[in-house]
């Protein structure tokens, strides 16, 4: 580690640490007020539907507050504001007049306990008219399917529905998509049978191929289905509401973004935002989850309004687990190299089963065409993507928003490209990787930047080694039951959504500094931490940059009155961006530090430094080079104060202009069992590259993390539907939805981190992201190293025992 | 539905709740008594976030009855590390065992209860012991690592079930 940083890279208290192992955290779900009622939801029983009628006599007679349809704004709202209005699609109320998948909220009661709520809920009556459901977004999309909407908006335009497409998008590189003869190229966005240019000349989609891969030498065409997978975060989804007695109201609820939250609510409720303020409080695991509003916030919020009372609505699990689905993909995939292994051509096109609303699929889109675009180059380079809607729970962002899905069908084929081309899987990684110096899409193709820091070469040749990569056994070469293979994959993420012009998304953090007359340090940041360390680290870059002691840096406690705009914690921009903002106030701090320092010791500030004093745990102003003349951070202040010349603190917003990607790299180890079609990972190497490490430990755990929901992912996962009832196939239970336990995990000894030696030189001490990369490429490995164990090829996800068993079986008898 | 006054010693403190024949020991602790440490993750047994020590024992407070509970002796989160941090919570804190934090009450009572009956576990024992917690964020490896840290004999403070007399 650089031994000039004095905190940046230390391991150190986990600033929230005491408050979660006692106990003390307070979550959404924990929050008590003085006269509180409590909500329960009532779920659609049925999947697809007109409401004809809900009749609350009954439930009201019992003295419970009930909210219906009719109760709330009609306003079509998008739950996720992170997109420009103008690319965010609206389609939904905050209680629906149709039904769009089974466990939706259609109702909600308010009463003194949660028992009596739920007994008032179940005297609620509701008459449907059902309508023919899908739980396949192929099936969706026929011509003649019941359309699950009529019309939606986009921006303040309405737009019809046709064949219950939410949106598609269709992008290209090079060749594809010009006209043969005159060299103009097709925009279209959506999918044709013919393109017609103005030159006159008809030309197909299958010429356009034709052309691009025309250099080809060799070609591979395959199909992947990734599975749809719940986010299970520990906390269920949960909203505390008061209304305020001067009009608006005070939220505490589980979330991303506290910002976002209390804009949307304005919105619905038509509340100016200085009457609503949501409160940072603890999360209790995201992973994309809660980057949108939770459906049930403003379903409390309108509660709370009606019934001018403090309310409390908890998910249960069951609930909560029908509220929102990572998304899943059916891709296919074609590429082509030449025998030298130089990639000429690619063509990907993924369906994605929405659910039942649209919860910005079009950014989703966008994203997957970026993170396919940037892990090879590809001269010449197709996406298609259709979001279908469907009648299940609403998909949204689960770590890495599409990466692990697109990974996963690439890193897969560039596999079997490498054997294909009888060359060593890593020597073809390295001559087509996108790296130093080449574009990044860091969201989508309006989000780009130039690659400046980059560990991915140094990363597999050290994985190599640490896992035997050139020892590992032949592909399906093993004999016995327990078959062991080793596989690879290489992946990112983006740090932020930043670029040099600001591109469809939004991306800003804020913050505000101030030095206490003791000395110590106080930040009020919005930024939301999933856990992952991201308070940590801006502590440690505000603890760095003012050379004042971490223990006497602290966070306030904050909400959206106290703070400046920050978009989400999404996108691995925690570090990058919600700390970048925090380290360029302290700037400005510092400035103000030394000036103020200056005229007390009567030096140039220019000619002043800070150092961090670890004995007097102060920041100490020493003369440069000299340090004849010393005050401490603590003196400076008080004297300030003493003075009356002010406190000594700043605010500020600000965006980063670039997205840099933060690589990871996945060896594993497998043991695949022939009788019970069990794969275990026994040996895991992952390294990453996320420029500076500001909080190693902790870089760690999100590795670690990362691992053990990949390994859930590859195996076990799947929030599969019934598509004869259109309900879940594990009914919303923690018992049937399997996941991965401590038992699951590889040895402690087998599981080997490390990272990169880069530095990012536009991150906060050179710092980039890493969270979401950690899971990105895990899946893609374990089928690696599963086919390298076997011999057979996975190209579903998750890979379970019963369909191992049989493909081994039928590899043996000679079938495949 | 008529309730039942029940005379509990939550973390040394002789409580005395009114409940209902169905009321779950977790609303006790959470509503009643104001206990929120202890966390909700499932209702239904598999998450492991409710637990809690029922005479030194862990048990998961979903599933159990508050009035089967009358008279016992329950220490929740709360009462591990009230004055001086426990080596468990300690070790919790030093070994990257909390991400979100929200499993981590169930992980440290689990955590307690396991050392209590085998101070020196293994890493298979570890595992297996609290394959019945669900943590969603870290990969269980600092959990694991956090527990056998204290699994070196001495450290660890045997949780015993005081009553008040
Ligand atoms: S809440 Fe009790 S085990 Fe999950
Ligand atoms: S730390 Fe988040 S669930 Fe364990």
């Amino acid at each position: 580690m650089d031994n000039h940083f004095d905190v940046i890279g230390s391991v150190l208290p986990k600033k929230d640490g005491i408050a979660k192992v006692t106990g003390k955290e307070i979550y959404a779900s924990d929050v008590e007020l003085p006269d509180m009622m409590h909500a329960v939801v009532l779920r659609s029983t049925v999947a697809h539907a007109e409401i004809k009628s809900i009749d609350t006599s009954e439930a009201e007679a019992m003295g419970a507050i009930c909210l219906v349809p009719d109760d709330v704004p009609q306003v079509y709202y998008n739950e996720r504001i992170v997109s420009i209005p103008e690319k965010t699609y609206r389609d939904r109320l905050v209680l629906p007049r149709k039904v769009r998948h089974y466990g939706e909220a259609i109702a909600a009661v308010a009463a003194e306990t949660e028992e009596e709520a739920f007994a008032a809920m179940q005297k609620i009556k509701v008459e449907y008219k059902e309508l023919p459901f899908y739980t396949d977004p192929l099936e969706a999309n026929k011509p003649g399917a019941a359309p699950i909407y009529e019309s939606v908006f986009l921006g303040e335009n309405k737009f019809d529905v046709v064949n219950n497409v939410a949106c598609e998008r269709n992008i290209t590189v090079g060749i594809f998509n010009c006209c043969p003869t005159c060299g103009t190229r097709f925009d279209y966005s959506c999918r044709l049978d013919e393109y017609h240019c103005g030159c006159g000349i008809v030309y197909t989609p299958a010429e356009d191929d034709g052309k691009a891969f025309d250099n080809a030498e060799v070609i591979l065409e395959k199909e992947y289905d990734l599975s749809r997978v719940y986010h299970a975060q520990m906390e269920t989804k949960s909203a505390v509401c008061r209304p305020e007695p001067e009009g608006g109201f005070t939220l505490w609820t589980t979330t991303q973004s506290i910002h976002n939250v209390r804009i949307l609510l304005g919105e619905i409720f038509s509340i100016p935002l200085n009457k609503i303020n949501v409160k940072r409080v603890a999360l209790g695991g995201g992973f994309g989850s809660s980057i949108q509003m939770n459906s049930i916030t403003p379903i409390c919020t309108a509660l709370a309004l009606k019934a001018r009372r403090p309310v409390k609505l908890v998910s249960s699990r069951e609930e909560d687990m029908y509220d929102h689905h990572k998304y899943p993909a059916k891709f296919k995939f074609k590429i082509g190299a030449t025998k030298d292994g130089k990639i000429v051509a690619g063509h990907l096109t993924v369906i994605v089963g929405i659910g039942g609303h649209n919860v910005q699929a079009y950014p989703l889109l966008g994203c997957m065409a970026g993170w396919y675009a940037s892990l090879y180059k590809f001269p010449n380079l197709k996406f298609e993507g259709t979001a279908v809607y469907t009648n299940q729970a609403p998909c949204c962002a689960m770590q890495g928003y599409g990466n692990p899905q697109v990974n996963f069908a690439v890193e897969s084929t560039i596999d079997m490209l490498a054997e294909e081309l009888g060359m060593d899987p890593i020597e073809l990684r390295l001559k087509n990787y996108v790296g130093l110096g080449d574009e990044f899409w860091g969201q989508g193709p309006t989000v780009k930047s130039t690659i400046k820091s980059c560990g991915v070469e140094e990363m597999l040749e050290r994985g190599s080694k640490m896992i035997d990569w050139y020892e590992r056994p032949q592909p399906g070469s093993g004999d016995g039951n327990v078959l062991r293979g080793v596989g690879l994959a290489r992946g990112f993420h983006t740090s932020g959504t930043g670029g040099p012009k600001p591109g469809e998304v939004i991306d800003y953090s804020s913050a505000s500094v101030k030095i206490n007359e003791d000395g110590s340090v106080d930040i009020m940041t919005p930024i939301m931490d999933h856990g992952g360390g991201t308070w940590d680290a801006a502590v440690k870059i505000v603890s760095e940059l003012l050379k004042v002691p971490y223990e006497m840096v602290s966070l306030s406690p904050t909400d959206t009155r106290t703070t400046g705009y920050d978009v989400n914690t999404h996108a691995t921009r925690g570090v990058y961006c919600g700390c970048g903002a925090a380290y360029h106030v302290a700037l400005k701090v510092k400035q103000e530090l030394l000036t103020v320092a200056g005229q007390f010791l009567e030096e140039h500030p220019h000619d002043l430094d800070l150092i961090m004093d670890k004995e007097s745990g102060q920041g100490v102003i020493v003369t440069k080079g000299l340090d004849c003349k010393r005050m401490t951070v603590g003196e400076v202040a008080a004297k300030a104060r003493v003075l009356s010349m002010g406190t000594i603190a700043a605010t500020g917003s600000y965006r980063q202009k670039n997205c840099p990607p933060c690589f990871v790299t996945n060896f594993v180890e497998v043991e695949v069992d022939k009788r019970t079609g069990q794969i275990r990972v026994v040996k895991s190497v992952t390294l990453g590259d996320c420029g500076t490490t500001i909080n190693p430990d902790m870089l760690e755990g999100q590795l670690v993390g990362g691992l053990n929901r990949g390994i859930g992912y590859s195996t076990l996962e799947e929030a599969s539907y019934d598509p004869k009832t259109g309900k879940l196939n594990c009914e919303g239970f923690y018992d049937s939805y399997k996941m991965t336990t401590a038992v699951e995990m590889p040895p402690l000894n087998k599981i080997e981190t490390g990272f990169a030696s880069t530095y990012e030189p536009t991150g906060p001490f050179g710092a980039k992201g890493l969270g979401e990369a950690a899971v990105n490429s895990i899946a893609s490995a374990i089928a690696n190293a599963v086919y390298n164990a076997t011999g057979v090829r996975f190209t579903k996800l998750p890979i379970t025992p019963a369909e191992v068993v049989a493909a081994l079986k039928a590899k043996d008898e000679g079938r495949i | 539905m008529e309730t039942h006054q029940i005379e509990l010693t939550v973390n040394g403190r002789r409580r005395s709740v009114n409940v209902k024949p169905n009321e779950l020991l977790i609303n006790v602790l959470r509503n009643d008594l104001h206990l929120t440490g202890t966390k909700y993750g499932c209702g239904i047994g598999e998450c492991g976030a409710c637990t809690v020590l029922l005479e030194g024992k862990p048990v998961l407070a979903c599933l159990i009855l508050a009035a089967s509970a009358n008279g016992a002796t329950i220490t929740t989160i709360e009462g591990i590390g009230a004055e001086k941090l426990d080596p468990v919570q300690e070790a919790f804190i030093d070994h990257g065992a909390i991400q979100c934090g929200f499993c981590t009450p169930g992980m440290v009572v689990t955590a307690k209860a396991l050392l209590d009956e085998n101070p020196q576990p293994t890493e298979a024992e570890i595992k297996d012991y609290i394959r019945g917690n669900v943590c969603r964020c870290t990969g269980y490896t600092g959990i694991i690592k956090a527990v056998q840290s204290c699994g070196c004999g001495g450290e660890h403070k045997k949780v015993t079930a005081k009553k008040q007399p």
